[in-house]
């Protein structure tokens, strides 16, 4: 039996991620580069995926491109929206999912999905940055931490503080302010957190919060906000170490969905 | 090209330029007087031998007109200013400014202000319009519309000019009910962006003008063949949707318009003026049979979200999408009551932030390809 290869492309806003499956099922590799639309991100993801696989591009049976920048992908044979690939990577990972928590770099999405693994419906926040990880990039700079530093610090806190949660802009210069009267650091990484769930959390609750609920993207990898999430909602939230590529996860899968019609 | 092509790229032509337009009637020596949105009795304009444009802002950041408004502000109010402060009305006779939300109210006042040049004609329509004191109110300010009317164009107007005004304008609104309708039927003759075109170019056109042309184009569509649709049908709603970058990601996701809710364009052409003696009457009854809106009175609450129920099953669609205006109160309080009984009903509904300033909609790209999506699955 010929094995078959299809390749998914999530490119994003802050970054570029590609994922190759064999038959369906199994990957076989996935890279991310930190750079998204419009930059070498996608070329440089792809060429790393490629390697990693020891694969070449005429291996490929598919190639099936998402986000942002999905319409700039000149190799890939057709695209779909992120959201119906989160959906579908969601499924194949928790088949018990219902709805989908996607936080990205510029954006911020509640989906549901059906018994199939099909999205249902959806809700994306506006043009504004507030509750998405950019919102996090520029908190964390006001603090003089790293994003990744963030979570392990939000678990120190001790005091709750309340950060805005309506504008990025007001929200730092309210960090600002925090700082300024010496406030714990780890108090301000957690309320940032629970500003990013409050954010978020009223996005879910337009069109309700079902059973199992799993969190995708970028700032899944940021426990805190999980964790802050969990509390908004009241729903045990689960990710998995591939939040980050389920978009392309998605892309691979229904790459392979077309090559078997 | 073929005869449909010809005519939409006229229809393109007229719709992209009002200015042209504008440049042209004043060149023929008629007097062209702005309304703003709406519900302004243009018959009496066309009566008194002038030219109805309409005043829906245009696309573009306001500048001097932040002078007068908060930021939160209706963007279509902001830029209807913007123009007038940048010249660019300056050749109308006069402006028809009416009051029907918050946002228009005090536009008024602003605009009276920062224009001084430009005659304003206060159209305060009443929110009780049914009722028959409502009937002689909207009587009473239609009639003080037609005498400034008269002031500006130097004579008087007889009732036999307004009953052939109302004819032509009935007829007009009947010729877009029909297109339409045709536009659903052939979205493969008829883009998003082309459908947009033929609506908002009656903005700019003297109505019999625009009648003859649109019976030929649907003349030419009802013998053209129904052909299979390979894609989505929605049903439009909202204040506004003329933006050709906005409308093209509709085309690009193959989601055609089966019919609309929108106010620039289906809203403003529902009911004719039925026929009465005294034609001022005539248009006072219009106003009052207008439903379904969100910025008129509905006792009953409910109507409007019925109508694009029906709206939805009539035409064969299979969603909606609601272009939200930015600062729109009243389409903003009505949203809950529409999108619960769109979720009863179980119709697919979309929201899309919508305003005269955006100039990249890659947002809306993402949710406009994920509803086609979502619909096509539900197939």
């Amino acid at each position: 039996m010929i094995d078959i290869y299809t390749m998914g492309i999530d490119v994003g806003s802050t970054t570029s991620k590609c994922l190759i499956l064999k038959n369906g099922k199994e990957i076989t590799g996935k890279s991310l580069v930190g750079v998204g639309a419009g930059t070498s991100g996608p070329e440089r993801a792809i060429q790393s995926v490629l390697s990693s696989s020891k694969l070449e591009l005429e291996d490929l049976d598919y190639i099936m491109s998402t986000g942002y920048g999905r319409h700039t992908i000149e190799i890939a044979d057709s695209e779909m929206s992120e959201l119906s690939c989160h959906a579908r990577g969601a499924y194949f990972q928790f088949p018990n999912v219902r709805t989908i928590i996607d936080i990205g770099g510029q954006d911020a999405k509640v989906l549901h999905v059906g018994d199939d693994g099909m999205l249902v419906n959806f809700a994306m926040n506006d043009k504004c940055s507030a509750g998405t990880g950019r919102f996090l990039e520029v908190m964390a700079r006001a603090l003089e931490v790293n994003v990744e530093e963030l979570a392990s610090m939000s678990q120190l806190s001790k005091n709750n503080i309340t950060i805005s949660s309506t504008c990025t802009v007001f929200a730092e210069s309210e960090v600002i302010s925090q700082l300024a009267k010496n406030t714990d650091r780890c108090d301000i990484i957690k309320g940032i957190h629970r500003s990013i769930a409050s954010r978020v959390g009223a996005l879910a609750r337009r069109n309700g919060v079902i059973d199992d609920v799993v969190m995708t993207g970028g700032v899944a990898k940021n426990r805190g906000v999980l964790h802050a999430l969990e509390e908004e909602l009241g729903h045990k939230i689960y990710t998995s170490e591939l939040a980050q590529y389920n978009g392309a996860l998605g892309a691979a899968l229904f790459a392979y969905q077309k090559l078997s019609r | 090209m073929t005869d449909i092509e010809i005519l939409l790229a006229q229809f393109e032509e007229i719709a992209n330029n009002p200015k042209k337009q504008l440049e042209q009637y004043i060149s023929e020596g008629k007097k062209v007087i702005g309304c703003y949105p709406y519900y302004v009795p243009e018959e009496l304009i066309y009566a008194a031998g002038m030219i109805p444009m309409g005043l829906w802002g245009k696309r573009g950041n306001p500048n001097k007109a932040k002078e007068y408004f908060a930021p939160f502000y209706c963007s279509l109010v902001q830029m209807n200013l913007e123009m007038a402060l940048n010249g660019d009305l300056q050749k109308l006779s006069g402006v028809v400014h009416t009051t029907l939300c918050d946002t228009l109210r005090p536009s008024s006042q602003n605009f009276r202000v920062a224009m001084d040049k430009i005659p304003m004609i206060f159209l305060a329509h009443p929110q009780n319009r049914k009722p028959e004191f409502g009937v002689e109110y909207t009587m009473a300010i239609y009639s003080k519309m037609l005498n400034q009317l008269e002031e500006i164009v130097g004579r008087k107007v007889s009732a036999g000019d307004i009953k052939e005004a109302i004819k032509v304008y009935n007829e007009n609104r009947q010729a877009k009910r029909e297109f339409v309708k045709n536009a659903g039927m052939h979205p493969e003759l008829i883009s998003a962006v082309q459908r947009s075109a033929v609506l908002k170019s009656s903005y700019f056109m003297e109505k019999h003008l625009h009648t003859t042309m649109l019976n030929e184009l649907n003349k030419m569509l009802q013998a053209s063949p129904i052909e299979e649709w390979h894609g989505t049908r929605v049903v439009t709603s909202g204040i506004i949707c003329d933006n050709p970058s906005f409308l093209k990601i509709l085309d690009d996701n193959r989601i055609a318009i089966a019919a609309d809710d929108v106010a620039h364009e289906s809203r403003s052409f529902r009911k004719d003026a039925p026929y009465n003696e005294d034609p001022i009457r005539s248009l006072a009854v219009q106003f009052a049979d207008q439903d379904q809106d969100t910025i008129l009175y509905d006792p009953s609450l409910n109507s409007r979200p019925s109508h694009i129920i029906d709206l939805v099953k009539n035409s064969n669609a299979q969603g909606v999408i609601v272009l939200m205006m930015t600062f729109c109160d009243p389409e903003e309080m009505e949203y809950p009551s529409l999108y619960n009984a769109l979720k009863e009903a179980k119709i697919p509904c979309l929201k899309i932030g919508y305003n005269h300033q955006i100039t990249d909609f890659g947002q809306a790209r993402t949710s406009l390809q994920a509803f086609a999506e979502v619909l096509s699955m539900k197939n």
